[in-house]
């Protein structure tokens, strides 16, 4: 029990006295989801409006593999890329391996299909009269579609926080794609893991710690946006 | 000759297997007033939805303006459409916003949003509601609102479904000198209303859906005239009626109200009129029997007593009625 309560007054102590090493790292680890959450929101958002607007043959066929990927191991994207981008890979001659670069694109390919689900929800539950009333006032698709995004915005930055939250907390293929190197692709995550095998047990609580406070104040800044 | 405003040709609309609507012909002429009446479920939003293009029918055509519609209407066929639901979604923001954001996506010039804006809210006397939030209106409010966003790009059409439900007698009658005004200005009207009465008061002329199909069975024994002491006379005819409202000038008799005799009779109904039966019509269960007393009475009596008085077109009858069978408004 004293080795639980040491290591949580190590990590407040180094979380407190605002720890260099720390810091980094959180900041890497921000910056590479925030990247990745953006980037899949670009084109999940676009798709998920798409999708819930109109119908085309294979629709139903296509929510199903969106489905299946929500559930897909991280360490399965991480493989893929692995061998995508590795020297041999087809894509080697890009050196992405052991880059940011690397784990943002697993992250956003990781949260893509989350953020296209839920836009899909956040459309299809919006009020049923949206539709009808947005095209007897005469919008054409492209301008439905903002308008529609503009009506279930708060819904639509739900899921784009549930991305993130998703990119911020994965460690598989972070590990896999970035190789945990010390200031430069050293997330949270990876380095949680990391600290913890070596018997740094304060130092992986503390990035824990920051990690909770990253989620507290992003949810936190969902509830004050939706008032 | 001028063009009907829709023409339609053998509609049907299906939900789940089931026949909700089902029109071989109609026709709705332009610049009229006409009400759209039955019961509910009888196909009136369903027909509303297909004439403001929100939907579209299983099987058939409509010609909006003599033009056939068969995929998306063009930027002036939609502006010629102004459609208001039977629970109109305002969106978020406040009146104008609104408003705004309907001449916005019908591709009106910026530079008439504001004086359009300000048209439409005087129209429907909401001026000093402009800048108020859309979720803070009361519901005859809302409703006014409502048309005020369908009227701002001045279409030709105006679509109301059940407008004047669950609203107050001083907000429906706020409405229907609305609609009067606007009919005045040659726009074509079709609003949906399960009260027959008022509707066809208001009205040019009325379509009647029974079960999803049109029939021409009209709103029966509507009179105009004025009303003192309890007598209410059409300029024909004095009808008895215990209703002494002020400003009334229309009385309408419940067509299953009215007794049919070859003699008259020595009751203590109030209304005794004698008259030359021009028409015996078969309606769904009953029989429809058209007697002009001076103005034209409609009674719908069973087959059976059609079979026992033996009545045939042109016979002398006797119609009376109570004069708690009236309606007066």
């Amino acid at each position: 029990m004293s080795y639980f309560s040491d290591s949580l007054a190590g990590a407040f102590q180094l979380i407190s006295s605002f720890d260099a090493a720390i810091y980094e790292i959180a900041f890497t680890s921000v910056s590479i989801s925030l990247i990745a959450a953006i980037a899949a929101a670009c084109l999940a958002i676009p798709a998920g409006i798409a999708m819930a607007l109109n119908s085309f043959p294979g629709k139903n066929f296509l929510q199903h593999i969106l489905n299946t990927l929500m559930a897909m191991p991280t360490v399965v994207i991480g493989l893929l890329l692995y061998g995508l981008f590795s020297r041999l890979g087809p894509l080697g001659h890009f050196e992405l391996l052991y880059t940011p670069t690397a784990i943002i694109i697993a992250e956003a390919l990781l949260i893509f299909p989350i953020m296209t689900n839920l836009t899909i929800t956040a459309v299809t539950s919006a009020d049923p009269r949206l539709l009808p009333t947005l095209i007897s006032l005469g919008a054409k698709p492209i301008p439905l579609a903002i308008q529609v995004a503009k009506q279930t915005r708060f819904a639509i930055l739900a899921a784009i926080i549930t991305g993130f939250g998703r990119a911020i907390g994965e460690v598989g293929a972070a590990m896999m794609l970035g190789g945990n190197i010390e200031g430069f692709t050293r997330t949270m995550t990876t380095a949680i893991a990391l600290e913890t095998s070596k018997g740094e047990f304060e130092t992986g609580l503390a990035l824990g710690f920051l990690l909770l406070i990253i989620a507290f104040l992003v949810n936190f800044i969902l509830s004050w946006l939706q008032r | 000759m001028t063009t009907a405003a829709y023409q339609l040709h053998n509609i049907k609309v299906h939900y789940d297997k089931r026949c909700v609507l089902d029109i071989a012909e109609l026709s709705l002429q332009q610049n009229q007033c006409v009400a759209l009446l039955g019961d509910n479920g009888a196909g009136k939003s369903t027909l509303l939805n297909l004439l403001a293009f929100t939907d579209r029918a299983n099987e058939g055509e409509i010609l909006l303006a003599g033009q056939q519609i068969s995929g998306t209407l063009s930027t002036k066929q939609r502006q010629s459409i102004g459609y208001v639901s039977q629970h109109p979604l305002l969106l978020k923001g406040s009146v104008t916003d609104n408003l705004m954001l309907a001449l916005k996506l019908q591709g009106i010039e910026p530079k008439r949003h504001k004086s359009l804006a300000q048209a439409a809210l005087q129209l429907v006397h909401l001026e000093h509601l402009a800048q108020q939030s859309t979720s803070t209106l009361s519901g005859g409010e809302l409703k006014r609102v409502a048309i005020a966003r369908a009227m701002v790009y001045q279409p030709d059409i105006l679509l109301l479904d059940e407008p004047f439900s669950h609203l107050d007698q001083y907000h429906y009658q706020q409405l229907e000198s609305i609609i009067q005004q606007l009919s005045k200005q040659n726009k074509t009207i079709l609003f949906s209303t399960h009260n027959r009465l008022r509707g066809l008061a208001l009205a040019d002329s009325s379509i009647n859906l029974v079960n999803g199909k049109v029939t021409s069975t009209p709103l029966l024994n509507l009179f105009h005239g004025d009303l003192l002491n309890h007598t209410f006379n059409t300029g024909r005819l004095q009808i008895h009626t215990i209703s002494d409202i002020a400003n009334a000038h229309n009385i309408a008799i419940d067509p299953n109200e009215i007794i049919i005799s070859k003699q008259p009779l020595d009751s203590s109904m109030r209304n005794c009129f004698s008259g030359r039966l021009t028409l015996i019509a078969e309606e769904i269960d009953s029989i429809r029997l058209t007697v002009d007393c001076g103005e034209i009475f409609h009674a719908l009596i069973s087959p059976e007593s059609l079979a026992q008085l033996g009545l045939s077109l042109g016979n002398t009858v006797y119609l009376s009625f109570k004069s708690t069978a009236t309606k007066v408004f």
